[in-house]
């Protein structure tokens, strides 16, 4: 194949590409050197300004960041391990087999944010069915007001959410494992449970892997259920960093200021997604 | 310690893939399981390994019903047809796993693997991924995780089948040269095969299965010699047997106008819908013999396979060298016909040339 005006063809990919990727990056980049915000709107330059201070004058951000990171892992590796479980034991040979991998995706199928509305129904701390419930025994702790307990919350919700979809790829994972190791380890003397350990385990560590990735990448945007259930609150408690650069940016207008948050937290993705990425490699592939 | 079976059946769908199977297997010997494909034989092995369990029967090893021990505790070892390993482990891994599965001594799994690899010529492979291997090689791996554990039983379902032919050679070779080292004084051997050339160079105790059922128990040179049936020669024999409806009277065994003489141990026989039974190698090229046509004609490594017709009497002959003939060519043959099976109209065997069954 050797055509003379083939490069031509790459335009129309290359035009949206261009149109809803690299235009926008450079954009953010340059409003993030610009003081743009409600008073003075405009793509001025004031020279790294809104990087001084979001790394010496802005603990919130980071407050915020590491609030997110601790959700993002801890819900991710929640849905990994329930996710896990559910994949497993719908994989082997179970009565209503088909009934229950249709039951563990309707979670997946409901919209977040009605759910969400739903979710802050439940756990309200006087109307909710779940205090209602509790009240009986003599507890009606404060799901959504409670520092702590509002985080617990935000968990639960994101688990529920998303396990599902962690399920869908484990299973289709477990689903396309080789019979014959199995076989093998059986006769080998491994017993069901060293065979999980030693057998399946290790065969599923590409999917994990690429799993555990998926789902970070997409807990690490947590926002919407943050925003419904308690609006980051109480206080900045549950507030995380795409809630707190759209707090800045949508609602203060601070536009340059969210930008180089949003390219700063851009950045430090990509590093430690990178980083966790080879760790896990290394960890579960021994290569 | 015996591996005694009583009257097991499996039947998953709508034919039984083993039915009313018993035997009883000492340690120490080599069983070699006859069929074809789809006999049964697989689903035998499998119900001693505990993959499967039968629907009706009972299994006892040393006294204890096995059946109600889990497969990881059973104690037996299997080599399947497909090279099976573990993907995600290397050469020494795999061998070490059946070890590793008990609370055993660095020390003494790193003996063991080494002894194991080098009684199947890999040393020097510890290091290798198993998909960088060959088949051949694979097939050795997953033997000498067989080996490493010392199990009671060993099991091979026809470990040699996927392999080329000259490798399969090589194995199973090196398969006897193994059974016969000290290997086999407490182990029960179960070496299953569609092969009958690789059955009588095992030499042991064979038991023709079809259909799920027994045919046949008895030593490798029995079941050659005294087929009890001709399904069992059928299933016996490569090339199978050849069949010749044929008449004896008079001394003479009379098919598609061809008088032969009849040999002592067949000319007592009288009755209606005698089967004569002859191997393809108890045939020969003669010039003085009687006119067949050739129908096709088959190489295979130094052997011709000659597919020959006359009438309604279709026969196959080898021999022993590389010929070329061309379709609708005419050929003379001889029969040594004191060589000869006869088998009644049910398939029964009326007379052996190597004397009377056992009764």
């Amino acid at each position: 194949m050797n055509f003379k005006h083939k490069y031509f063809f790459l335009f129309p990919g290359l035009f949206v590409l261009i149109g809803i990727l690299i235009f926008p990056i450079i954009f953010v980049v340059r409003l993030s050197l610009s003081g743009w915000n409600s008073y003075n709107p405009g793509l001025d330059f004031i020279g790294l300004d809104n990087y001084i201070r979001l790394f010496t004058d802005d603990p919130r951000f980071w407050e915020s960041f590491f609030r997110l990171s601790f959700l993002s892992v801890t819900t991710v590796v929640l849905q990994y391990v329930i996710g896990f479980a559910l994949a497993h034991m719908v994989w082997k040979d179970i009565k209503f087999k088909r009934f229950f991998r249709v039951l563990f995706l309707v979670p997946m199928m409901t919209t977040p944010v009605i759910m969400t509305v739903i979710w802050r129904t439940f756990f309200h701390e006087s109307l909710g069915p779940v205090n209602d419930i509790l009240s009986n025994f003599g507890f009606s702790p404060k799901w959504l007001t409670d520092p702590a307990l509002a985080k617990f919350t935000v968990i639960i919700v994101e688990v529920w959410q998303w396990t599902p979809f962690m399920f869908l790829l484990l299973l289709a994972g477990l689903l396309s494992l080789p019979k014959e190791p199995f076989l093998a380890a059986a006769i080998d003397g491994a017993s069901p449970v060293r065979k999980f350990i030693y057998v399946t385990f290790p065969l599923m560590a590409p999917i994990s892997i690429g799993a555990i990735i998926i789902r970070l990448i997409e807990a690490s945007k947590i926002m919407d259920t943050v925003y419904v259930l308690t609006s980051g609150g109480p206080g900045t408690s549950t507030e995380t960093s795409s809630f707190y650069i759209f707090i800045k940016g949508l609602r203060e207008f601070q536009m340059g200021y969210a930008a180089s948050m949003s390219f700063t937290y851009l950045i430090i993705m990509i590093i430690s997604l990178t980083i966790i990425a080879k760790v896990l490699t290394k960890l579960l592939l021994k290569e | 310690m015996d591996l005694v079976a009583n009257n097991l059946s499996y039947k998953p769908d709508d034919q039984y893939h083993l039915k009313d199977v018993s035997f009883n297997f000492k340690e120490g010997n080599l069983y070699t399981i006859l069929g074809r494909t789809l006999s049964g034989k697989t689903t035998l092995l499998k119900t001693i390994a505990g993959l499967l369990t039968p629907d009706s029967g009972e299994i006892e090893f040393d006294g204890k019903n096995f059946l109600k021990i889990p497969v990881w505790k059973r104690n037996v070892a299997m080599v399947y047809q497909q090279f099976i390993n573990y993907p995600h482990l290397n050469v020494f891994e795999n061998i070490a796993f059946p070890l590793k599965q008990r609370k055993i001594d660095q020390s003494i799994i790193n003996e063991k693997v080494m002894d194991a690899l080098k009684s199947v010529g890999l040393l020097g492979y510890e290091n290798r991924k198993i998909q960088e291997l060959s088949g051949g090689q694979q097939q050795r791996v997953s033997l000498a995780r067989s080996l490493v554990k010392n199990a009671k039983i060993l099991l091979l379902d026809e470990p040699l089948v996927n392999l080329d032919y000259k490798l399969r050679e090589q194995l199973r070779d090196e398969f006897k040269n193994l059974f016969s080292k000290g290997l086999a004084d407490e182990t029960i051997l179960i070496y299953s095969t569609t092969d009958p050339r690789e059955t009588m160079e095992l030499n042991g105790e064979v038991i023709v299965l079809d259909e799920g059922k027994v045919l046949q128990v008895g030593p490798a040179k029995e079941i050659f010699e005294n087929p009890n049936s001709l399904k069992v020669a059928e299933i016996s024999n490569d090339p199978p047997m050849n069949i010749i409806e044929a008449k004896i009277s008079d001394n003479q065994i009379r098919f598609e106008g061809i008088d032969v003489e009849a040999p002592q141990h067949l000319n007592k026989l009288t009755e209606d819908g005698l089967k004569i039974g002859l191997r393809s190698s108890d045939i020969e090229l003669n010039e003085n013999g009687h006119e067949f046509e050739v129908e096709l004609a088959e190489i295979s490594g130094s052997e011709t396979l000659l597919h020959l017709k006359r009438g309604d009497t279709k026969i196959i002959v080898s021999i022993e060298e590389v010929l070329n003939f061309k379709i609708h060519d005419k050929v003379k043959i001889n029969f040594k016909i004191d060589r000869a099976y006869a088998f009644y109209a049910d398939g029964k065997l009326a007379s052996s040339p190597f004397g009377s069954l056992n009764g």
